[in-house]
């Protein structure tokens, strides 16, 4: 960071002039997303405070006061879809960790074949999230679904992976696996690229073995990475849309229904407009609550490893 | 520089250590079933574009189709003019990639070199990290609203606002990292020699971070590429992206697997080809991101 006190004297004209450019680069900016993020958000404060149909031409707004929150206490489809993500995220993001560090440490080695296969690993992460949806619908189908005819080889019954309860989820948080160990995979990828090399050339020189080595040494030196990546993907987990949209749309019943889809319901499907934004804002608060832990957390472990 | 390359040197026992850090069968093992898992599906996407009807919907699925056939391309494209898709997703992702790296990195810059007061810079940066953060469908009924209000439902312009409204902090995010990482002598040499703030900016700062230029350029388009929540509830007809043409495949057209699956190859391969291109810098790029924000 720059210390701005200390030349501040000599050259306080062209400081001064520095400011304004300051501030004339940041305008455009500060315009742009204070009309297209900042105004829609208090303009959703705002209509959370009233009931509004938007389906109808001539609705208009009514005052509704905490009506719109109190809601929420009672809405038994609001809770299931907050349990819902939290399982989602919850497993989805452990099993993407677990996965992708391994997958990080196979693929280490900067020979051609790594190279290649690093270039194929990140086909599910810039696939649209819509496409993958479908594309594992499809897979996925009862009856015609290729999973179930390649389960079939092994002997296990077709499952009717999407209508039935039971497997709805899990066939959600698997497509979101697919869809998100690439992502996990090279970032800590490139956290194994920057390890110290000496440190590890050392203990292998002493006769670690390389099972000991990862133990001792890479997971400890990887751990605050590791927890950065978690708290990303546990973050962003909440935000899942896209995949559920297309494959299950929240069903059967509500087993795989989430936050943004129900919100999105809410909203696009029943055109309540004020309880939706009552839903966003509180959807909001616990996201930033979440992210302020996640930043205060991060500080923690960065100041404990320099 | 030097200790890179001396690095680069050292990595055949570093990749045995790490690679080989549960023996070397596992590492065979979960190479060939990740591999298989990630090309299975992509190899099933492909090739159900180029299958005829009959084989598409065929139950049991076939697994090695032996007849070929571009009906389902044809089809995507003649009859539901998917071109006009394409057009508009390649528009949006454009556009909208052009406004957020030019506002962006001048913010970014602001923020990382700029002279602000402490607090100020503080606020900016929190600022930009919970618009990173916070959930896209918090604001999609308002902004709908507006848009109904302002006449811009269907149009690209609203999607060109909305995916550039999204990409800007991340490209502020992205490009901070990329400006910190500039030797402040360089900018100070440059100071003394009497340029001003704007030339720093163009001529001494902006060559050196073209790198994450491109980075953050890859991120913002594959983001506004794929983006589907706004543009499925500020579309109805002449401005649908690809992404929107894909899910609708599932709520009114049932099963054209053939058509949907040519679609999604159609969306992919821009995307593909342009993260291919330049991995190194997106790999980059998505390390920074994880890494800073």
């Amino acid at each position: 960071m720059r210390k701005d006190a200390e030349t501040s004297g000599r050259h306080g004209m062209s400081h001064k002039n520095e400011t304004i450019w300051s501030w004339v680069f940041m305008l455009p900016t500060m315009i742009f997303l204070g009309l297209t993020a900042l105004l829609p958000l208090l303009y959703s404060v705002y209509l959370s405070f009233f009931q509004y149909k938007i389906n109808l031409p001539n609705a208009v707004p009514v005052f509704n006061g905490l009506g719109n929150y109190i809601r929420m206490f009672t809405d038994k489809n609001l809770a299931a879809s907050t349990k819902n993500t939290i399982i989602f995220a919850l497993i989805s993001v452990a099993l993407e960790l677990f996965v992708g560090i391994i997958v990080a440490m196979v693929f280490c080695s900067d020979k051609m074949w790594a190279r290649l296969c690093m270039s194929i690993l990140m086909i599910p992460m810039i696939m649209a999230p819509v496409a993958i949806g479908t594309l594992w619908r499809m897979m996925l189908d009862g009856t015609t679904g290729v999973i179930n005819y390649l389960l079939g080889f092994l002997g296990i019954p077709g499952i009717s992976w999407l209508s039935n309860p039971k497997f709805a989820m899990p066939a959600v948080m698997l497509v979101n696996v697919w869809q998100l160990v690439p992502w996990v995979t090279i970032i800590v990828a490139a956290g194994l690229k920057a390890l110290p090399t000496e440190c590890l050339e050392a203990a292998k020189v002493d006769g670690a073995k390389n099972i000991q080595i990862f133990w001792n040494l890479i997971l400890p030196m990887i751990s605050p990475l590791l927890i950065i990546v978690a708290m990303l993907r546990f973050v962003d987990a909440f935000k899942v849309f896209d995949t559920v949209y297309t494959m299950t749309n929240g069903g059967p019943g509500n087993a795989t229904e989430m936050l943004p889809n129900y919100i999105y319901k809410q909203g696009l499907k029943f055109f309540d407009a004020g309880y939706t934004a009552a839903l966003a804002i509180m959807f909001v608060i616990v996201m930033t609550l979440i992210t302020a832990l996640f930043l205060k957390f991060r500080k923690y472990v960065e100041g404990k490893v320099s | 520089m030097k200790k890179r390359r001396k690095q680069g040197k050292d990595r055949s026992v570093i990749d045995d250590v790490i690679g080989n850090f549960a023996g070397k069968p596992f590492r065979i093992v979960v190479i060939i079933l990740t591999m298989a898992a990630i090309l299975f599906p992509i190899y099933w996407l492909v090739t159900s574009s180029f299958k005829i009807k009959a084989d598409y919907l065929s139950n049991p699925p076939i697994l090695f189709p032996k007849r070929f056939t571009l009906d389902s391309y044809k089809e995507i494209f003649s009859k539901d003019g998917l071109l006009r898709n394409f057009t508009n997703s390649l528009v949006v992702a454009a556009v909208s990639t052009v406004i957020s790296l030019v506002f962006g990195s001048m913010a970014a810059y602001a923020t990382a070199r700029g002279r602000f007061h402490k607090k100020i810079r503080a606020a900016f940066g929190i600022w930009f990290m919970v618009q990173k953060m916070y959930p896209a469908i918090a604001t999609a009924i308002p902004i709908y609203l507006v848009m109904r209000n302002l006449h811009l439902i269907d149009t690209l312009s609203a999607l060109i606002i909305m995916n550039t409204s999204f990409n800007i902090p991340l490209v502020i995010w992205l490009m901070m990292g990329f400006f910190e990482q500039v030797p402040i002598e360089m900018e100070e040499s440059a100071e003394i020699d009497g340029c001003t703030f704007i030339q720093k900016f163009f001529k001494v700062v902006f060559p050196v971070t073209k790198p994450g230029l491109v980075a953050a350029g890859i991120l913002a388009f594959v983001g506004a590429w794929n983006e589907f929540l706004f543009a499925v509830i500020l579309t109805i007809n002449k401005s649908k992206t690809l992404p929107v043409i894909i899910s609708g495949f599932i709520t009114d057209k049932g099963l054209s697997w053939g058509p949907m699956a040519a679609t999604s190859v159609i969306t992919l391969v821009p995307v593909l080809i342009i993260v291919w291109l330049a991995q190194k810098q997106f790999v980059q790029g998505l390390a920074m991101g994880a890494v800073k924000g």
